[in-house]
């Protein structure tokens, strides 16, 4: 019976003493979770209200795409990387009010190939790939050789993109003639069209395959070139949107090149950055364009060869030879 | 007597050697000196431009290695070239001759001085004279302003130079002043080079056939010729002075290397004639097939009853 007694005294005191753990226990767990919910609350409450005044204060001007000026939250403002989509449609839609025209004076050209190899460096190019040609000229014995470099002629009645069956060759408002490799399909017709033989096809992987792999593909660069589609000379056309001469017209040191908007009637020479008016320049100087019979009226004007500075020297010729590994 | 044929020959001769070499700079602009001192920062800078503009074509100075041209760039360490004073290596640099480019809208003069700065590093018993400003401007101390105001019937664009201090402002004479008008990759020089006048006035004509934006506004600036002593001063204004711009886009017209909605009208109606013909005949092949099949059938219709009554006969035989 005291044993009994014993154990329910014992009892009981234990379930109590139980109970009473429990209560504690649950005091505990109920102050504990009321004293993080209050400072949750008040920190995200605090949180709010900062962020609530940075929204007033931490504005941010911005200039955007059609050259406004406005007003941003920081907190609103993402790193824009331009999708395909968006350099497709801007390389095909071109720079509004310009008209881009290259002139050539045949006169200054001495075969430096600072053009070329600015050229090749910019859009990946082989040694042996060319955008601008520089070939020798003689019309005939008895009268001198001279140097003519000879880019895409970006005519205002393209053959090249007449026979083209999928778009992928198209003209801009601008006056630039352009390849849109997404679209290309391997049939050539273009190279074949072209009474200037501008355009070269892509027979080997590009030189910089590996490092290009996840670079978007740009149409006014044509960077990444892709094996099996054609290249030919871009006018630079993304350089143009930056407000800088072509590649080729800046590398020259002799003076060859103006690059210019025949709607302003001026154009830039490369090296001596002189701006002339274009009107003039063509006619005090009897400019021409190349087999002007064709009427595929190039946007590329000649100056003749005439009083040259310096002797005619065709230099060596360099042999190349591709890097296996 | 027997000396005359050779006498004459080196006479002959004499202008033809000096032809190729003679380099003459006017005298006013051989004296000229850089406004600030040359020291390590402008040699480095100098070396960044020349490496830049000069070196293409003359090499690393005291190498010796300038690309074989005739007459040859030469090296600019060499006595040759040494021997110019800085005003006349400026103005080689400035205004170029024959292979050699003006580098005139390349460089600002500060930067040509630099460059000069750098060739003159390579000469060790070089000693140099800086050009102090404020004695050789003619307005000390004042505050050299430019202001533009377009007469719109003389087609002229008066550009007035002042020099204010603190007690009075005075006409800016007979200072070079030129004129330019903005395009897309540089400024381009609009009139000649005038100076300016007794109240400070210089006079400039803007062309008839100068094309502006579409509204026909060109935006010019006006600026010293000698920016070392009356200090890189500009002033820019729009004028309504050009010819409106309507060229527009070039893919406008309809043409066969344009894109699908802008082909020829021809081309887009001769393409849908033939289409529609082709799917036509296609379709009217369907319909008398179609045509076929109801005759057929009905044929077969009138024919069914004797070919039903044959397993029936069959049936009765078995």
């Amino acid at each position: 019976m005291s044993k009994e007694k014993q154990g329910e005294d014992n009892g009981r005191p234990d379930l109590e003493k139980a109970v009473d753990n429990s209560r504690r226990d649950f005091l505990r767990k109920v102050t504990l979770a009321g004293a993080v919910t209050v400072t949750g609350g008040a920190a995200i409450y605090s949180g709010h209200r900062f962020e609530k005044a940075k929204h007033n204060e931490g504005m941010v001007r911005v200039l955007t795409e059609d050259n406004r000026l406005v007003e941003i939250p920081v907190e609103q403002m993402r790193d824009f990387k331009p999708d395909l989509k968006m350099l497709q449609t801007r390389g095909r839609e071109g720079i509004a009010g310009r008209r881009w025209v290259m002139v050539i004076d045949l006169s200054r050209c001495r075969n430096a190939r600072k053009c070329v190899e600015a050229c090749q460096s910019a859009h990946q190019l082989r040694p042996y790939e060319y955008h601008i040609n520089t070939l020798v000229m003689q019309e005939s014995v008895n009268t001198p050789a001279f140097f003519m470099p000879k880019p895409c002629q970006h005519c205002d009645n393209p053959p090249c993109v007449s026979v083209c069956p999928v778009d992928a060759t198209f003209k801009r408002q601008d006056g630039i003639v352009l390849i849109d490799n997404e679209r290309y399909l391997v049939c050539r017709l273009c190279i074949a069209a072209c009474p200037y033989s501008a355009r070269i096809f892509h027979w080997q992987e590009p030189t910089q395959a590996e490092a290009d792999k996840d670079k978007e593909y740009n149409v006014e660069l044509n960077v990444p070139q892709k094996k099996g589609t054609v290249t030919k000379c871009l006018f630079s056309a993304d350089r143009l949107r930056e407000g800088m001469l072509p590649y080729c017209v800046s590398a020259c040191p002799n003076g060859v090149f103006y690059f210019g908007d025949e709607n302003e009637d001026a154009v830039t020479n490369g090296t001596t950055k002189e701006t002339v008016r274009l009107s003039e320049l063509l006619e005090t100087s009897g400019a021409y364009r190349l087999m002007p019979e064709l009427g595929t009226k190039p946007r590329v004007y000649y100056l003749p060869p005439r009083n040259r500075i310096f002797e005619f020297e065709e230099g060596e010729k360099k042999e190349y030879k591709e890097d296996k590994a | 007597m027997k000396y005359t044929v050779p006498v004459i020959m080196c006479l002959l001769l004499l202008p033809s050697l000096s032809k190729g070499q003679d380099w003459v700079v006017p005298e006013e602009r051989k004296g000229r000196l850089s406004t600030f001192p040359f020291t390590e920062e402008t040699r480095k800078e100098g070396e960044r431009l020349y490496n830049i503009n000069c070196l293409s074509c003359h090499g690393t100075p005291g190498k010796n290695n300038s690309i074989a041209l005739v007459p040859p760039p030469g090296d600019p360490a060499t006595e040759k070239i040494q021997r110019n004073s800085d005003g006349e290596i400026f103005h080689k640099v400035t205004v170029g001759r024959g292979q050699m480019p003006s580098f005139r809208s390349v460089m600002s003069a500060e930067e040509i001085w630099k460059t000069v700065s750098y060739i003159r590093s390579f000469n060790r018993d070089y000693v140099q004279r800086v050009m102090q400003i404020i004695t050789s401007s003619a307005y000390p101390g004042a505050q050299i302003s430019l202001s533009m105001a377009y007469l719109e019937a003389e087609r002229q664009v008066i550009v007035r130079a002042m020099a204010t201090d603190e007690e009075k402002s005075v006409p800016v004479t007979n200072a070079g002043v030129r004129l330019f008008a903005s395009r897309y990759f540089g400024a381009l020089a609009v009139d000649e080079e005038k100076l300016t006048d007794k109240n400070g006035v210089a006079a400039f004509v803007i062309p008839a056939g100068l094309p502006g934006d579409t509204a026909g506004n060109v935006s010019i600036s006006a600026r010293f010729t000698d920016e070392e002593v009356f200090g890189s001063v500009t002033r820019d204004t729009v004028i309504q002075a050009g010819l409106k711009n309507r060229a527009g886009s070039l893919v406008a017209q309809r043409a066969m290397w344009n894109s699908v909605r802008k082909a020829p009208l021809w081309v887009i109606l001769s393409y849908g004639i033939g289409v529609l013909a082709v799917w036509g005949f296609i379709l009217l092949v369907m319909l008398k097939l179609r045509d076929i099949y109801t005759v057929g059938s009905a044929l077969r219709g009138n024919l069914r009853p004797a070919s039903d009554q044959e397993p029936t006969n069959k049936q009765e035989a078995i």
